[in-house]
């Protein structure tokens, strides 16, 4: 609309950038970027490994984890990660193999885990055997998913967001409000329920601690399943019906002309995606020794996107690293001290993406770090008090860490930061790489003194911003295929 | 023997008649084209016989056994299938994928018997590749080889083209509905798609109702011709009858025009 | 029939109503122009609210304001308007433009991104705990002693204030919508957004218009809504959820359905918190909700005013 000159379509030997209508990818790979040869060639070799050889070095790789540090902490972030990548195969299916907004996912992880929660405590005193348990647990996730896509099954991507969602929001106010049901106690309310069985061998409890530590054996477990999860899911989708489920998320309405019954598949589709999460549930229901409401919301539901998308949907491999990236993302978020490490670092790493290894990064690198420098003594000679602050052993000389902070202070730089970074974006060539130095400092100042003080919200402002960029910068995510789609 | 028979069949968008009363019969083995001036109908009809429209009034019946109202797949699954005159390819999936995802209705191991990889889930997996080959290789090789593992949009145009026919005849159709094959073609390819469509009945055995522009496609391949204007059938017979029919000349170049070959 | 009970309950969903059919006018009027659900409309509702507690603060807080009453309400209001107004064209111009040509999905999940975002950073700067505008104070309860009664019922001035200046807004929003040229471009691009560009209409500037009107409209709602009940970060998701909801039931992309959804939405809530067997009638409104909008899921996908979409294969 603004651009007044036409701009002429690129030539034949244009570098190829992406994926096009017409444009034969063979043939297009020749003209695309090369590898250097070894790299080629270790490349074109690596692509020929067979799938299951990569899963069975990842699961012997992660089994070492319990070897590699006998910190309970460390292992229990391990099950979690675990559980998160369960997750993100479940939502995977739905999402990115039948292109299916389904955002009402984690209330079926809820279901999954009240399920276990009540066949398994003394809420009820039944106490199920696990191997009974556990598959009636995957049942009734598969049978609620059903449920919950019936009425939403003629219905198209919007709409079939609002009903999901709504439907977290049901499961939600029934978790919450479920002690009192008609004079029944169903849900245990917002105090949930507790003393839930942890899992079992043919009812010998496999404890939850040994010697007041996460005991490894569910770490173990929690591979075991997603290593069966992974394959399974990988069947389905090599299969006729994986086959209709992606033929009906490119065209519905040619896959329904070919033979495929359509509103089937997108239920077949909600029900298995809703059957692994529920089969997460029951594990993590199992280990926590109960189970609340507040767990299976909006706040999870947005971190299993993020693994998703970011790990790139559709792609098995994808999902699993983005929940390994986001999950260890989050847990290192929680700490000040980590947080302020990584945030270092990522700042480097994404210097190192976006200029390589050139003249110009040294010269952005050397600027903002004498820009910092210079601030820094500027400040101190205003005030003492304005650089007397704690900040991390090696910045403390560079970043701009107060004694107090005014309150206005965290609200305006915050602020700031955002409206400079938008801002940059509006700019180009030289004028961005200027500005940029200044914006970097100011993001460390707001980063050290705004967001470490609350790692709370600024795990999930990261997860936000993350989201954003990315459908804005790479909507395929880290390993998903690169999409055409005729809008 | 008629395989598909029309009967009356009226459709109406809001105030607008799409198609008014439409009789059609298409006999087992023949190839009918379906002409007439854009916004005539012609895909209309098509919609009617898959089952995305329902038609407010009138049967389709296949074998005689009405059709209309059905599911779109229990029709595919009964014998009709079709390509788009927009090409609707599965365009992210590969090739071969394209071909074989049709096989769908025709298969009927489930997701479970996928999971564990059952004989014979197997056995008709590779039946499956198997039929979609054999589909691909009915262009040459156009379809095969290294192009079998691209996705179906990096194919060229004439390419989707093909993979659309392909993929239509997958569902082991006994009727196929082409519209517009030779939209956008140059008048080599033109030729070859009208070659393509008496291939399709000598090798294949397939009834074919086929919607086209170019006189020359139409020409070389019809047994018979229907033309439709504003959703009638205003002639019907051999090409020089309704090339020449004054009433069709009319619709397509107006009053005072002449049938040109 | 207990006459005051029913008549407190509709005043209760009239109140209610007002404030959803605001916020689902703002997602009607995006999903029109862009056909995408703005997800973060709802924590800009929430911004509202805490704009709306910032300016009542900065003039003095409600004990001891520098202004008159009247004044006050207006101001923040204004104030809530005009600051979620810039909120919604920042969103509009940096998450969602380029997005524009991208695939239904993205800037779906990009809108989630934003919500997030939102949530946490007003949690970052302000806290997560409830502000209350401690409206009671203003002018010494005036404005919930005094007002006029319908029946045996008395109906504060609070509501009556938030009841009509809704309705004043909708007004206002519906002439700009239906009486003026900006407002006529707005309904071609929600026809045809490429069909619009082609006979000169600037689609960028009509997009930023109605991202100004849906997000002042939600600015405005912020404060009727805090005006009565305290505020916290949290209310973006629920009170967003509902307005959507609304403009669904309503008939998305139709302005009187989104005035009609809302308040359907506000009497089906005060009525089942007012007549549900038992006094749990408050806890289970999301679920006769839930079941409104599946019924209309099912039967009436285009909802009440909307039109039903014929697709050209």
């Amino acid at each position: 609309m603004s651009d007044t000159t036409p701009q002429l379509p690129p030539g034949p030997d244009a570098p190829v950038t992406s994926p096009a209508i017409g444009r034969d990818e063979w043939v297009a790979r020749h003209l695309d970027r090369r590898l250097p040869p070894r790299l080629g060639i270790l490349h074109e070799r690596l692509q020929n490994v067979p799938w299951f050889a990569w899963l069975v070095l990842f699961v012997a790789a992660a089994s070492l984890l319990p070897a590699i540090t006998s910190s309970g902490y460390v292992r229990r972030v391990g099950f979690d990660t675990v559980l998160y990548m369960l997750l993100a195969l479940g939502l995977n299916v739905v999402v990115g193999w039948g292109g299916l907004l389904d955002l009402g996912y984690v209330a079926f992880y809820g279901v999954g885990a009240y399920s276990y929660a009540l066949l398994d405590s003394p809420h009820y005193d039944i106490h199920m055997w696990s191997i009974l348990s556990i598959p009636l647990v995957v049942l009734i996730g598969a049978i609620v998913g059903l449920l919950v896509g019936l009425p939403s099954r003629r219905l198209s991507g919007d709409y079939l967001a609002i009903v999901t969602l709504f439907f977290l929001q049901l499961f939600q106010t029934v978790a919450t409000n479920g002690d009192q049901m008609f004079g029944h106690n169903v849900t245990g309310g917002a105090n949930g329920l507790l003393n839930v069985d942890p899992l079992d061998i043919f009812g010998h409890d496999i404890a939850v601690q040994h010697e007041g530590v996460f005991a490894v054996a569910y770490y173990f477990i929690a591979l075991g399943v997603f290593a069966v999860v992974f394959v399974a899911l990988r069947f389905v989708n090599e299969s006729r019906t994986g086959r209709a489920w992606r033929s009906q998320r490119e065209d519905p309405l040619a896959a329904e002309v070919m033979g495929m019954p359509v509103n089937w598949l997108k239920l077949t589709a909600f029900a298995f995606g809703a059957a692994v999460a529920a089969l997460s549930g029951s594990l993590f229901a199992a280990l926590n020794a109960s189970v609340f409401p507040l767990t299976f919301y909006f706040v999870l539901l947005i971190t299993v996107y993020t693994m998703v998308i970011l790990g790139g949907q559709g792609s098995q491999a994808g999902v699993v690293l983005g929940a390994i990236i986001i999950s260890v993302l989050l847990e290192l978020l929680r700490e000040p001290s980590h947080a302020r490490d990584l945030f270092y670092v990522l700042l480097g790493a994404g210097l190192l993406l976006t200029f390589k290894l050139s003249r110009r990064l040294a010269i952005v690198a050397a600027a903002t770090v004498a820009f910092g420098f210079a601030a820094h003594a500027i400040a101190d000679a205003i005030d003492h008090s304005w650089v007397a602050g704690t900040a991390g052993a090696w910045a403390s000389g560079w970043v701009i860490v107060p004694e107090r902070l005014a309150s206005w202070v965290a609200p305006v730089s915050y602020v700031a930061l955002i409206a400079a970074a938008l801002g940059l974006t509006l700019v180009r060539g030289l004028l961005r790489t200027v500005l940029l130095v200044p914006v970097l400092y100011l993001a460390t100042f707001v980063w050290e003194n705004v967001m470490l003080a609350k790692p709370e919200p600024t795990r999930y402002i990261v997860l936000g911003v993350i989201l954003v960029a990315l459908m804005i910068v790479r909507p395929n995510g880290l390993l998903g295929e690169k999409r055409v789609e005729v809008v | 023997m008629s395989l598909l028979e029309l009967r009356k069949v009226t459709l109406s968008f809001g105030g607008l008649r799409s198609v008014s009363e439409l009789d059609l019969v298409v006999k087992e083995g023949e190839i009918v084209s379906l002409i007439g001036p854009n916004g005539a109908g012609k895909t209309t009809v098509f919609n009617l016989i898959t089952g995305v429209y329902r038609p407010d009034d009138g049967e389709i019946l296949l074998d005689g056994r009405n059709i209309a109202g059905l599911a779109p797949h229990r029709i595919n699954e009964l014998g009709v299938a079709r390509t788009f005159q927009t090409l609707r390819l599965f365009l992210n999936m590969t090739v071969k994928e394209n071909v074989m995802a049709a096989a769908y209705a025709r298969t009927r191991a489930g997701p479970f018997r996928a999971m564990l990889r059952t004989p014979g889930m197997r056995r008709e997996e590779r039946e499956i590749e198997r039929l979609a080959q054999e589909r691909l290789a009915f262009f040459g090789e156009r379809l095969m080889g290294y192009r079998w593992n691209q996705p179906a949009y990096s194919l060229s145009y004439a390419n989707r083209r093909r993979l659309e026919i392909a993929r239509a005849t997958a569902t082991r159709p006994r009727i196929l509905l082409l519209d517009e094959p030779a939209a956008g073609m140059n008048p080599a390819e033109t030729h070859e798609i009208t070659e393509l469509i008496s291939r399709l009945r000598k090798e294949g055995g397939y009834t074919i109702l086929v919607i086209e522009h170019d006189m020359h496609c139409v020409e070389g391949c019809s047994d018979r011709v229907v033309a439709l204007d504003h959703g009638v059938k205003i002639a019907e017979g051999p090409f020089e009858k309704v090339a020449t029919d004054p009433k069709v000349v009319e619709a397509y170049l107006g009053l005072g025009g002449t049938a040109r070959k | 029939m207990d006459t005051d009970k029913f008549i407190q309950l509709t005043l209760d969903g009239l109140t209610l109503g007002s404030v959803y059919a605001l916020i689902a006018l703002g997602y009607t009027l995006v999903y029109g122009v862009l056909k995408l659900l703005n997800f973060a409309h709802g924590d800009v509702f929430m911004v509202g609210s805490y704009i709306g507690f910032g300016v009542l603060q900065a003039l003095g807080g409600p004990a001891d304001p520098a202004v008159p009453v009247w004044a006050v309400l207006v101001l923040i209001t204004l104030a809530a308007m005009a600051g979620c107004a810039m909120l919604g064209v920042v969103i509009e111009r940096f998450a969602y433009r380029p997005l524009r040509d991208a695939p239904r999905i993205a800037p779906l999940i990009s809108a989630l991104g934003v919500s997030f975002f939102l949530a946490y950073s007003m949690q970052l700067l302000f806290g997560a705990q409830q502000r209350d505008y401690n409206t009671f104070a203003l002018g010494g309860g005036d404005l919930y002693f005094k007002g006029f009664h319908i029946g045996g019922v008395r109906v504060p001035l609070i509501r009556d204030i938030i009841i009509v200046s809704a309705f004043v807004l909708m007004l206002v929003l519906w002439f700009l919508v239906n009486k003026t040229r900006t407002g006529k471009a707005m309904r071609a691009t929600s026809f045809d957004r490429e069909a619009a560009a082609m006979m000169g209409i600037d689609i960028d500037r009509v997009i930023v218009f109605t991202f100004i009107l849906g997000s002042a409209l939600a600015g405005a709602a912020g404060v009727l809504f805090a005006i009565r009940v305290p505020t916290q970060v949290s209310i973006g998701f629920v009170s967003g959820l509902k307005g959507f909801t609304a403009a669904v039931i309503g008939g998305i992309g139709s302005v009187p359905g989104a005035m009609a959804g809302g308040l359907i939405l506000g009497f089906a809530e005060s009525y089942t918190a007012g007549y549900w067997p038992g006094s749990a009638g408050t806890r289970w409104t999301d679920l006769v909700i839930f079941s409104i909008l599946i019924v209309f899921m099912v039967f009436r996908p285009q909802g009440l005013f909307g039109r039903a979409d014929i697709k050209k294969v």
